[in-house]
């Protein structure tokens, strides 16, 4: 039934990222002052949103493994963590391509840039605490409590960094009320490139996931051939 | 409450007598202001934004050594097992350790204070209480950050590497928000000014002492 239902996922995933692409690079008009580049925002975005769903995974996925204590919970966690780092980097560099031609700088400690760059480099901690340490129960408890951490921190990251300078364009909502897309065919092509992106973002997450589960089982097969390999030894 | 001020206890008096904590912690922030004041070549004959800087570059630093200590020192001869075996409260436990530690980064703040006044040429003005409400907030916020995770960084394996790289990023909105308020005292400007940072500083160290509050007993666990 996994099988099933990520092959699916993945075939979804792909015709909405072919159908996305089509719409960025052919239908989708050339906004009228940024040019060609601003068409980089409709890959820019949806990797931003699938990199804060990850983020917040690791949290609720933080939070129930320390009040159910369960292996799957952790695994989830561990799975969503990979793929936020991917995509958060993805928007640093998507970001720094767009941001050369229009800002004139690959660079800018502008609050929107500093804020994902805090939390590049948070959870870029938390996958390396699960990496050098080994695979243990202990680390487990230990990236629950750096990812609800972590999460907690993310308000006060933006709080503070908004209030310390700020020139990101404000696309989705400005003050004015207005969101920056004049032509309804780019919100369309946003619309649909975020669904390609959720779409390959749940899929990479099973992906890894169900990875995860089997080394789990595994591990837990391993320990039980091994103990009854003692007994039968002992008896 | 008792068990707290014990726990409180027992670590100033080891401070008192030994003082390596303080030792250390004091030490290494001279020493980061010193070479700060080779690296930056006296920018611009110094300033308060070069010495808030820099005062805050040394207690992170001193607080990334020392903040930790009050755990590492539990840790050898197995005195945490103890402390665990104890029945004492794992959120009590946090707390006095907590305080223990931002006494320690506190200590060092006032000789960094003093030093960075000395060598980036800064007035004492009279907006010094300003100051010291940043730094003892800020260390606050550090320590309460720092007991947390130093107590996963004692028992993860090549942990002292990580403990760096897991507090400085969540650090990042006090020290922000502490440079804020220290360049401003600093200049002379009153506590007013800076109200929205010092409310940042608040929030943030609101945050983490309840949250290691409530977590700290799953990082201590059953051992």
């Amino acid at each position: 039934m996994n099988r099933r239902l990520y092959g699916a996922l993945g075939l979804s995933a792909l015709t909405a990222m072919l159908v996305a692409l089509y719409m960025v690079f052919v239908w989708v008009p050339t906004e009228a002052d940024q040019g060609i580049v601003q068409r980089i925002f409709y890959f820019h975005v949806p990797c931003a949103w699938v990199a804060f769903a990850s983020f917040g995974l690791v949290a609720i996925a933080g939070i129930f493994y320390l009040w159910m204590g369960t292996q799957i919970w952790d695994d989830l966690g561990y799975a969503a963590v990979e793929i936020g780092m991917l995509f958060c980097t993805l928007v640093l560099i998507t970001g720094s391509l767009w941001a050369k031609p229009i800002w004139g700088t690959w660079w800018t400690w502008d609050s929107r840039l500093t804020t994902t760059f805090v939390l590049w480099l948070m959870y870029g901690g938390y996958l390396m605490l699960r990496t050098i340490a080994d695979d243990t129960e202990q680390i487990a408890r230990f990236a629950a409590v750096i990812g609800i951490v972590a999460a907690l921190d993310v308000p006060v990251v933006i709080v503070s960094v908004r209030l310390w300078r700020t020139i990101h364009p404000a696309v989705l909502v400005t003050r004015q009320g207005g969101h920056g897309l004049e032509d309804p065919r780019m919100v369309v092509t946003l619309l649909v490139s975020l669904a390609a992106f959720t779409l390959l973002f749940a899929w990479l997450l099973l992906l890894r996931f169900s990875e995860l589960r089997m080394r789990t089982r595994l591990a837990t097969l391993a320990r039980d051939i091994a103990l009854a390999r003692f007994r039968a030894g002992a008896a | 409450m008792n068990a707290f001020l014990a726990i409180l206890r027992k670590d100033l008096i080891l401070e008192l007598r030994g003082g390596r904590s303080t030792t250390a912690l004091v030490s290494l922030a001279l020493l980061v202001l010193v070479v700060l004041t080779f690296a930056l070549e006296r920018t611009a004959g110094g300033g308060p934004a070069t010495g808030a800087g820099a005062l805050w570059i040394a207690l992170v630093f001193a607080g990334m050594l020392g903040a930790t200590r009050v755990m590492v020192a539990e840790q050898e001869n197995g005195c945490l097992r103890a402390l665990l075996l104890s029945p004492v409260d794992r959120a009590i436990l946090y707390a006095a350790k907590l305080t223990a530690s931002a006494t320690f980064m506190i200590a060092a703040a006032v000789a960094a204070t003093i030093m960075a006044m000395l060598f980036f040429n800064l007035e004492f003005s009279d907006s010094l209480a300003t100051l010291g409400i940043a730094l003892i907030l800020g260390a606050l916020g550090f320590s309460a950050l720092a007991t947390l995770l130093a107590a996963i960084s004692i028992r993860a394996r090549g942990g002292e590497l990580l403990l760096p790289l897991l507090i400085v990023p969540i650090f990042v909105p006090a020290l922000i928000a502490g440079v804020k308020v220290s360049a401003a005292a600093l200049s002379g400007a009153p506590l007013a000014a800076a109200r929205e940072w010092v409310g940042i500083l608040v929030a943030f160290d609101v945050l983490f002492i309840a949250a290691g509050y409530l977590l700290f007993e799953h990082v201590v666990g059953e051992e």
